[in-house]
């Protein structure tokens, strides 16, 4: 943005006079040495950003181009990590040779991490609206309970989970998964979306009930636009979440066919009898970051709202 | 305005505004609320108001804050459960009734628009939900848009618009519904000052074209004394007086609704009945106005009188004047209102309209024809000549 020269620019007098503002030596000089001060300051600036940006796409950058080196090139350590003899596919299609294939595993951790997505903001949002509409006896002692089991590690109920889902017949089977992970899932996500029916104010919903709006209708038509920026967030987090969850997957299924993204690339990074194909590693990589940019850039225009959310007000 | 004649559903059995048969007839076609209480867990908020507001009036519930007016319009709105007592719109009781079956509409505070939606969306948003034809919401919506002239703000979004516009849109919206009796919730209170001035003139002219019952909610006397046919004055949950603008004013029935209607508001002087047709207030023994029965003991009244009602003046009347001492002054330009000091340190307000300078410190004289006086007993109560 370019200022205005105010030193040479006609100065009005308080009587509607303009009178020449003559050019002062130190004037320029000062003006100067601000504009040097402003310049190297946007230097910086900028400078700082780019190599910050740097660190971050850094790891990006290294697995997208590892995982195109050649057959041969991708049974050695990856250094330097880039491909030396030319692009090829193989790493993908050694990848393929994991497991079940690379799609059906793809395919697997889809309908699980989207099953979750799902059911975690269907029933984040009816309970969240709840939680903040109504009035019932224990409101806020059952609020307080489904948040604190957010204190309870994972691991340490991973034993009970699995007797309880081997009972319900659902171990090794990906809906047993998807509860599992909707179960985890949920007291952060109850928790936002409380925050975020709290934001609505009062008046819209009664506005709607006047219309005639009521219940489900109310709900869907009225209320969810106004909360999607937090059910967003909700959904990237589970997304993210079970898509990336290994232990549970690890324990919790137990044939080959079912295995998830994460178990199969436990199994890449393996290696056969020691001898580590770094070239699949860094394909496996590339395959699993996919889904998740894509979804992120997607709804990360409501996820950043939704974070802020109540911040002010 | 053909919507003016729509609006109108055909006329109840009965329903004339104060028919012949009185209280019951009104009440028929208009609101009519019987016993209505609201309590919260054990703290009541409202304790058994009975009211019937005639068909097609203006009637503003006018309080001070915490006094319970909202709730009670909420209460007719259906958005706050009712305690105790019957709700009634157009001879039909709505008291459990679902909101948007009760044949009203509301417009808010906080105009409550649906921030995702358009203009035109907003508008036919409850016609939507009532299955509406197409055809049908498109003439109601383009009908109601153009009494309120918002025609080009269509495809707006509410975030798009001003204060007063979406003001516009929200009674837009209310118009469009049809309903029997429009509520308002405060609507001019997030208007700066001039928009409050011109959108309660727009009001006024809306009622006049719609003929529909209103019921408005306020805390702004100055909107209270113009729109409303009727003022029922609230306190504590419960109804001081119910009256026209001008019965109110002119005729309060009690100390509070005399202190509360009326800018600057009226004074009220503690003084001491000492004879049937006499009393004494400050070091002045002053005649009453008139003879009342039970005149005969002493006893602490209120002497009530507004600013308008002194007259300035140099010469004291027998029993009808008073000295004071100027405090301080404020120059209104017409006029300039005068607080003053009583002899014994009560302090009176005074319109003085003449063009004479006063200054701090001036002692005057006020005076006053008898029937400007409106006397108050130690409960507040008014007291009228009994013959």
């Amino acid at each position: 943005m370019t200022m205005t020269p105010t030193a040479l620019s006609p100065t009005m007098t308080a009587a509607g006079h303009a009178i020449e503002v003559r050019p002062n030596p130190a004037n320029e000089a000062a003006k100067l040495a601000r504009a040097r001060r402003k310049r190297n300051g946007a230097v910086a600036y900028h400078t700082a950003g780019v190599a910050i940006v740097l660190f971050f796409l850094a790891p990006f950058a290294i697995a997208f181009l590892a995982s195109f080196r050649s057959g041969a090139e991708g049974m050695t350590p990856p250094l330097p990590p880039w491909p030396t003899t030319g692009f090829s596919l193989d790493s993908y299609r050694s990848l393929d040779t994991f497991g079940a294939g690379v799609w059906q595993h793809t395919l697997n951790s889809l309908i699980v991490s989207l099953a979750t997505v799902v059911l975690t903001v269907a029933i984040s949002l009816l309970a969240g609206y709840g939680f903040s509409r109504y009035r019932f006896p224990l409101k806020n002692t059952l609020f307080v309970l489904i948040i604190a089991t957010l204190m309870i590690p994972f691991q340490s109920i991973l034993t009970p989970l699995f007797i309880i889902l081997a009972k319900l017949g659902l171990n090794n089977s990906l809906f047993g998964l998807v509860l599992v992970y909707v179960t985890l899932q949920l007291p952060f996500s109850v928790f936002m979306m409380r925050n975020a029916f709290d934001a609505v104010p009062k008046e819209i919903e009664e506005a709607a009930r006047i219309d005639g709006a009521r219940d489900l209708k109310l709900l869907v038509r009225v209320l969810l636009p106004l909360v999607l920026p937090g059910a967003a967030t909700v959904a990237i987090f589970a997304f993210l979440n079970a898509w990336n969850e290994f232990l549970a997957a690890l324990v919790l299924l137990s044939s080959n066919d079912n295995y998830t993204m994460p178990v199969l690339m436990m199994a890449v990074r393996a290696g056969r009898l020691g001898a580590i194909n770094w070239g699949a590693v860094q394909a496996g990589v590339v395959v699993m970051t996919i889904p998740c940019l894509i979804i992120f850039l997607l709804l990360q225009r409501y996820y950043m709202r939704g974070l802020m959310a109540g911040a002010v007000k | 305005m053909s919507l003016a004649q729509d609006a109108r559903l055909p006329a109840w059995p009965g329903g004339a505004i104060a028919g012949p048969d009185g209280e019951d007839g009104a009440a028929t076609g208009g609101v009519r609320l019987s016993g209505v209480r609201k309590s919260f867990g054990s703290l009541d908020i409202i304790h058994g108001i009975d009211l019937s507001i005639p068909e097609g009036a203006f009637t503003v519930f006018v309080g001070p804050s915490g006094c319970g007016k909202s709730t009670l319009l909420r209460m007719i709105a259906g958005l706050e459960e009712v305690s105790d007592g019957l709700i009634a719109i157009k001879g039909r009781d709505v008291t459990d009734l679902d909101p948007s079956d009760r044949g009203i509409a509301m417009v808010f505070q906080s105009y409550a628009l649906y921030p995702h939606m358009s203009v035109r969306d907003n508008l036919a948003f409850g016609l939507k939900m009532a299955n509406t034809p197409k055809a049908e919401i498109e003439r109601r919506v383009a009908a109601a848009s153009a009494i309120l002239k918002t025609d080009h703000l269509l495809d707006r979004r509410p975030g798009q618009l001003s204060g007063g516009q979406r003001q516009r849109v929200a009674i837009g919206r209310a118009i469009v519904r049809k309903p029997d009796v429009f509520l308002f919730d405060e609507p001019l209170s997030n208007l700066d000052a001039e928009l409050r001035v011109s959108m309660r003139i727009e009001i006024a002219r809306l009622h006049r074209e719609l003929g529909n019952t209103m019921i408005y909610v306020t805390h702004d006397q100055t909107e209270a004394m113009t729109l409303a046919d009727m003022i029922v004055v609230l306190r504590e949950g419960r109804i001081e007086q119910v009256g026209s603008p001008r019965e109110i004013y002119e005729n309060p029935a009690n100390s509070f609704v005399a202190g509360f209607i009326g800018s600057p508001r009226m004074n009220l002087l503690k003084a001491k009945r000492v004879g049937p047709e006499s009393l004494k207030l400050a070091d002045a023994t002053l005649a009453a106005p008139f003879q009342t029965a039970s005149g005969d003991r002493e006893e602490d009244i209120t002497f009530g009188i507004r600013p308008e009602h002194l007259t300035v003046g140099q010469e004291i009347v027998d029993g009808r004047s008073l000295t004071a001492t100027i405090d301080f002054s404020e120059y209104l330009g017409g006029t300039q209102y005068l607080y003053c000091q009583l002899a014994d340190r009560q302090t009176v307000t005074v319109e003085y309209r003449s063009p004479g300078a006063v200054k701090p410190g001036d002692r005057i004289v006020l005076s006053w024809s008898p029937d400007a006086i409106r006397l108050f007993d130690a409960a507040g109560l008014r007291i009228r000549q009994d013959m």
